[in-house]
């Protein structure tokens, strides 16, 4: 599997501030990376610095294995992106807009293109002043969706779109990963990151605190157990690898248990007698939750 | 009723609040030219005869096209002269900066969103309207305020608290009264772009028809609207009442205001966006074609403006040659053919002024075009086209590229208009339309050491680039009003218009082309090497 995207202890300062301290991460050929971090946290920073807007100050990016700041424009011939916040020319319609970014790309409106418009229903005669922020990101997605790209990169872009479009938007990301391209989503949405990403990485305050599959992120979790026994429960709580330890009487309770620890936590209870058992793996919403609220702790590791 | 202007104080101190540095600049520049020159003119003009010199020189046709028609008769004292060369200068800054915070203080706003942020809370429908026009008055208040003052502290011979009042304050109505119709024109326009657009052109057509009736007429230029900050009679007769005729046509203009407000939604205008093509053309297909699309209205009336105005002047020409007929008796003394040649020679000296005044107007819309790399920049607008393989190079000379065409196409524009206006209203000494484009050779490059050095602050200063407007502010200044306020040679060599030698009057120095057009394409360059390397602006 070759690398599409490798980041190398890319460091970004505004003057005092370091919007990015460590990002080290690649996006391999083939797959949908996930980029999930809390607002302010460097993901559209990152993004820029991969696209030559903004110029790194430390580390190094690649692209194809071509320096995003000095080979930007032979990366941008084979790179599709769609920023968070879409800006267009008020007085341009959306129909010219999706033209004019595919003729810089030295392509043309396809059926395709056509077939996309439909998709995503959009009124392509309007003038840009006149669209919502959804049917903005519409104009950028389509444009991007129409481009024969080799990396696909977005920026939240679905932020502004009703639930019916973000599925449009799934399919096509979905086929862009059947036809072997590479993409690299950064999202607020986790149930779109679980359902799509094939790896994720998760930023927080400009470094990197965990890339990898879903899977094995959840491995390094926790998963949460609720049980009922037929002896007393008490012991279980003093157990290392057990963590918010919620009594409801003696003989249940709720916990968290280390991933890595499951079975032998399961062995002592069915010691204990077990009536009724649920265990439940995180969500990427619990993964990122303890990642934020944790993430001093986690960082000391 | 008391409902649409709830909280309108609120709404006030809130607009005070993002403008008030911009205010202080507008007050101290209005009233320092105000008082500086007033200062200036006890010594520039302190004799009988120099006062008798310059008000003949202000009664030729050409002076007045410039400065309005010069009323007063002698015995004149300082400050006759002063207000009589001043008003309509003044008038035409004070109207700027009415534009600027009329428009600013409503489409402006809604276009950024924040007006409807505003609404969202107890803020009455009219209330934005309203402060708007409340901070246009107090600005032209303070500031009609602080010019009387500053009048008063210069303290000209001749001058009277009276005459130093009435001046302040009818620059304040007048102002207030192109801000009134600015604020009209706002509810109209579908953006804060094309609101600004239409000010300007009512305020450039109103200013280009007074030239006209004033060198012909002055009692038309009653109905001009902009000849009536001339009716005041400043030090003379001061005439009060026009005053009223502008607040009067300001409380008309308000409230046609507000009533087209009411008809109109947050954020649009009364002229409703059309439905476009759902295809782009074949000619959009880059930034450069891009520009000149999204720029295609603006630049066309640009074009057209800069065409009327040189026109505008050249059809006085006929008039400010003809020294036959204003100097009968001279006539006879020197002969018709020496006449006629003095007369041509007066046609060049002031066409060599006009092309001084094409050049900078034409250096506008140039400017306008490099500073919106950064600000589509900032607003976004660019980033998409960042990501794609459009090089930093490319961008860069497409914007100066539209801008050079466009501030080329505006300069020789506004001359031809004056030349081709010229020959017709100049029969008796004709002067070829080849000789008047010398002015187009000689401050083209003057045009393009200006553009340079706008490109370099915009690649290495981006946040100061709106200082870039000081060199064609300072331009027009110090070379329209610079002889006639006494400001020294080196003072008018600041700027690049004032080292092109007096074209079309004298010859094409070809050297100063070479060298300025070699310098100008320097700064280009260093500009573009402070662009590459830097980020570029997000929001």
């Amino acid at each position: 599997m070759t690398e599409v995207v490798a980041i190398n202890h890319l460091q970004k300062r505004f003057g005092k501030f370091e919007a990015l301290k460590d990002i080290t991460l690649t996006v391999n050929s083939g797959e949908v990376f996930g980029f999930i971090g809390p607002n302010g946290a460097g993901k559209s920073t990152t993004i820029r610095t991969l696209l030559g807007i903004l110029k790194a100050s430390g580390g190094s990016a690649t692209i194809f294995g071509q320096d995003v700041w000095t080979d930007a424009v032979a990366i941008h011939k084979r790179l599709a992106y769609v920023p968070g916040d879409v800006y267009l020319w008020p007085n341009l319609t959306g129909g010219e807009v999706i033209d004019l970014f595919l003729k810089m790309n030295g392509e043309r409106h396809s059926a395709h293109t056509d077939e996309l418009i439909k998709l995503f229903e959009l009124d392509a005669t309007k003038k840009c002043r006149t669209y919502s922020k959804g049917n903005r990101q519409k104009v950028a997605l389509i444009a991007a969706f129409s481009s024969d790209a080799a990396l696909y990169v977005f920026d939240e872009p679905t932020s502004g779109l009703d639930p019916l479009m973000e599925e449009v938007f799934q399919t096509q990301v979905l086929a862009l990963k059947r036809a072997g391209k590479s993409v690299l989503l950064s999202s607020h949405i986790l149930s779109e990151v679980e359902r799509m990403c094939d790896r994720i990485g998760i930023i927080r305050e400009g470094r990197i605190i965990e890339t990898g599959t879903l899977d094995a992120m959840r491995q390094l979790s926790r998963s949460t157990v609720r049980v009922t026994t037929t002896a007393p429960l008490a012991d279980i709580a003093k157990r290392p690898d057990v963590h918010q330890f919620k009594a409801e009487g003696d003989h249940t309770a709720t916990f968290a248990v280390d991933s890595e620890n499951l079975g032998a936590v399961i062995t002592t209870l069915t010691g204990l007698g077990i009536v009724t058992l649920q265990s439940t793996p995180p969500t990427l919403e619990d993964l990122f939750l303890r990642y934020y609220n944790q993430g001093g702790e986690h960082d000391g590791q | 009723m008391a409902n649409k202007f709830k909280s309108v104080g609120l709404v006030l101190a809130l607009n005070l609040r993002r403008d008030w540095l911009k205010i202080v600049f507008w007050l101290l520049g209005l009233g320092g030219l105000m008082t500086a020159a007033a200062a200036k003119f006890d010594g520039l003009y302190s004799t009988q005869k120099a006062m008798s010199s310059i008000a003949e020189t202000l009664s030729t046709p050409a002076m007045v096209s410039m400065f309005g028609p010069f009323t007063p008769k002698p015995p004149y004292t300082v400050a006759v002269i002063y207000g009589a060369m001043m008003m309509v200068f003044m008038g035409l800054f004070a109207a700027m900066m009415n534009v600027y915070f009329a428009v600013h203080a409503t489409r402006v706003e809604e276009d950024a969103g924040r007006t409807e942020f505003i609404l969202a809370h107890a803020v009455g429908r009219q209330s934005p309207l309203a402060a708007a026009i409340l901070e246009l008055a107090a600005i032209n208040l303070v500031a009609g305020v602080l010019e009387a003052l500053g009048l008063q502290a210069a303290n000209m011979t001749g001058g009277s608290a009276a005459g130093n009042w009435l001046f302040g304050l009818g620059l304040a109505a007048f102002g207030f009264m192109f801000g009134c119709f600015s604020l009209l024109l706002a509810q109209v326009a579908s953006s804060g772009r094309s609101a600004t657009i239409l000010s300007y052109v009512l305020l450039g057509g109103l200013y280009v028809v007074r030239m006209g009736t004033d060198v012909q007429n002055p009692d038309l230029s009653w109905w001009t609207v902009f000849g009536w900050i001339e009716k005041l009679n400043l030090y003379t007769k001061n005439t009060w009442w026009p005053l009223l005729l502008m607040l009067g046509l300001s409380a008309v203009l308000l409230v046609a205001a507000v009533a087209l407000s009411t008809a109109r939604d947050t954020g649009a205008g009364l002229i409703q966006p059309r439905p476009g093509r759902a295809r782009a053309s074949r000619f959009l297909a880059g930034p450069l074609t891009l520009l000149a699309r999204l720029e295609r209205t603006s630049t066309l009336i640009w074009l057209v403006s800069l065409f009327i105005l040189g026109a505008s002047y050249g059809s006085i020409f006929g008039t400010v040659g003809d020294l036959v007929k204003t100097n009968p008796a001279i006539g006879q003394l020197m002969g018709t053919g020496a006449l006629h040649a003095a007369g041509r020679t007066m046609v060049l000296t002031f066409a060599n002024k006009l092309s001084i005044i094409f050049a900078v107007v034409a250096t506008i819309p140039a400017v306008i075009t490099l500073l919106k790399l950064n600000g589509d920049e900032r607003g976004g607008y660019l980033e998409l086209v960042h990501a794609k393989p459009v090089s930093r190079l490319r961008l860069y000379i497409s914007f100066l590229v539209h801008a050079v065409l466009v501030g080329s196409a505006a300069l020789v524009l506004g001359i031809l208009g004056m030349a081709v206006a010229g020959s017709a209203s100049l029969t008796a000494t004709p002067i070829s339309i080849a000789r008047y484009l010398r002015a187009f050779v000689g401050y083209w490059p003057a045009m393009l050491v200006t553009l340079g050095v706008v490109m370099v602050v915009i690649a290495v200063l981006p946040r100061l680039q709106a200082w870039v407007w000081a060199i064609p502010i300072y331009g027009v200044l110090s070379l329209y009003l610079g002889n006639m306020i006494g400001l020294p040679e080196w003072a008018t060599k600041i700027t690049p218009y004032g080292w092109v030698n007096l074209v079309p009057a004298s010859a094409i120095d070809w050297g100063a082309f070479a060298w300025m057009t070699a310098l100008g394409l320097a700064l280009m360059v260093a500009g573009y090497v402070g662009y590459k390397r830097r980020d570029l602006l997000t929001n």
